[in-house]
């Protein structure tokens, strides 16, 4: 009963718990992230309630007594008891087996490459992140990205090592000095969100954020002209969007 | 401990103890509180410490009123220095109170005040020497009015990444207005210069300050020790950052 008890509220729980800890996602890739963290939490629930209810029937049912003169004696072993054992292992294969097999597939979803890419080029340094988009002659501290279209991150550090984290994306990545690291995600709604740093990088690490926004193709465009990109790149950028 | 009692050569077993030591919650509470305000304590104390201002906060002077974007605002002035060896004294003030020799410092002090959304214009005296930049977007000015500083006299939009003596960098913190960000470069003097009797680059540039909250400034030039530079006076509060309390 205590077992069952458990398992519905931890399901309950990482079903509900995600809409009030985590950010707005604004990516295929956090909803993936969204998703894999709700099949995990409940995968996960009634192996947590099992070793719960054991620990709490135990405390409960074999607690010391202060009528007593001498503790209870243990149960009998299960060492050596198939059942139990196989059931165990069994149990936890099959469960490693199904949680591998989802994450590769979510992994793997973000690991390919599309023709109409956008290529932003993230440096990290003490306490800044700036983006730059090659071909357009922009580089800037604010983030802004077209909807609907595959990004490509190249994140890199010109001192120490910062961990490039647009929470709101669903993805983050170590910023190592001298290694380019690439990542991908696709925006795939309009909103605002923040760039931090995930790595203690030093004096200023909490203040090292930047903010960042996803807005539509036009808007990209407008906003590269505003960075002095010429028109032609902007507006190249700006077709490759709505296509 | 569980007393053992013997039998001959009978295997032993513990007897359970029938009374023992009660906690006493009292004492219990005692001795978390008296954790928690060790840990506070030495929370606070390190904090303060840390973000301590080594010579008081330099607050901006009022010269009238200034017209920006058709809009009156307080004008106000700020002036500071950037030294190349925190050591040193000027004009009988030590420019850090714990300057370490080799390691540069802004000066006299870290810390400035000026009114929320205020027209300042800072003049700053360079007498450090540098090199290039880890990253040329710091090369130029961003943040001022018209995106522009005077340097020597001259206007400039952005100097060589490859000469610059440090940067003047003032990012937003969680509170204050996250739009705002003002990054000026500083020119390289040829050699050290600790006083107004050598070398300076004078640089001036003006900026709309932002809503009310303290934000951060640092410095981006490598200009520190060990790894990437950004160790010794880059790492330790006081010498190449601080904060502006916006009033």
């Amino acid at each position: 009963m205590i077992w069952l008890v458990l398992t519905v509220a931890g399901g309950i729980m990482g079903v509900v718990a995600p809409h009030h800890l985590l950010t707005s996602l604004l990516s295929n890739d956090g909803t993936d992230v969204w998703k894999t963290m709700v099949f995990f939490t409940v995968l996960a629930a009634p192996v947590a309630a099992f070793v719960y209810s054991v620990a709490i029937y135990s405390l409960i049912g074999w607690r010391h007594r202060g009528n007593q003169d001498e503790p209870p004696e243990d149960g009998p072993p299960i060492r050596g008891n198939g059942f139990v054992t196989g059931v165990w292992l069994i149990t936890s294969t099959v469960l490693v087996i199904v949680l591998l097999v989802w994450g590769l597939s979510v992994w793997s979803a973000q690991q390919v490459s599309h023709p109409d890419t956008l290529q932003v080029e993230v440096t990290g340094q003490q306490w800044l992140w700036t983006f730059k988009y090659p071909g357009t002659g922009v580089e800037s501290r604010e983030l802004v990205l077209p909807v609907n279209r595959p990004i490509e991150f190249d994140v890199s550090s010109v001192d120490v090592t910062h961990g490039f984290w647009p929470a709101a994306l669903g993805v983050q990545v170590d910023a190592n000095p001298n290694v380019v690291t690439v990542i991908r995600t696709t925006p795939d709604r309009v909103g605002k969100f923040t760039v931090r740093c995930s790595q203690l990088c030093g004096l200023y690490h909490s203040f090292m954020y930047a903010p960042g926004s996803v807005v539509t193709s036009d808007q990209f465009a407008t906003w590269l002209q505003s960075q002095g990109a010429t028109s032609s790149a902007a507006d190249k950028e700006a077709q490759v969007s709505q296509s | 401990m569980p007393e053992v009692a013997s039998s001959g050569s009978e295997p032993t077993r513990d007897v359970w103890p029938t009374k023992g030591p009660k906690a006493k919650p009292a004492g219990l509470l005692i001795t978390f509180g008296i954790a928690l305000a060790l840990i506070v304590g030495v929370g606070a104390l390190f904090y303060g410490e840390t973000y301590r201002s080594p010579s008081g906060t330099e607050v901006a002077k009022s010269v009238g009123t200034a017209t920006v974007n058709g809009v009156t605002v307080p004008h106000v002035t700020l002036h500071f220095q950037t030294y190349p060896d925190s050591t040193g004294i000027v004009n009988g003030v030590p420019i850090h109170p714990s300057g370490n020799s080799g390691w540069p410092a802004y000066g006299l002090t870290n810390s400035y005040q000026v009114p929320a959304h205020a027209l300042v214009t800072v003049y700053v005296r360079q007498y450090d020497s540098g090199g290039s930049l880890n990253n040329p977007w710091f090369a130029t000015v961003r943040g001022t009015i018209d995106g522009t500083a005077i340097v020597d006299g001259k206007v400039v939009k952005s100097i060589s990444p490859n000469d610059v003596g440090h940067t003047f960098t003032v990012r937003a913190t969680p509170g204050t207005d996250p739009g705002f960000f003002l990054s000026v470069p500083l020119p390289a003097v040829d050699g050290d210069n600790q006083t107004d009797n050598g070398k300076y680059h004078t640089v001036v540039f003006s900026f709309v300050s932002g809503s009310k909250g303290l934000y951060a400034w640092n410095c981006e030039f490598p200009c520190g020790e060990m790894l990437a530079s950004f160790g010794g006076p880059m790492s330790a509060y006081g010498f190449m950052s601080g904060f502006i309390n916006v009033a």
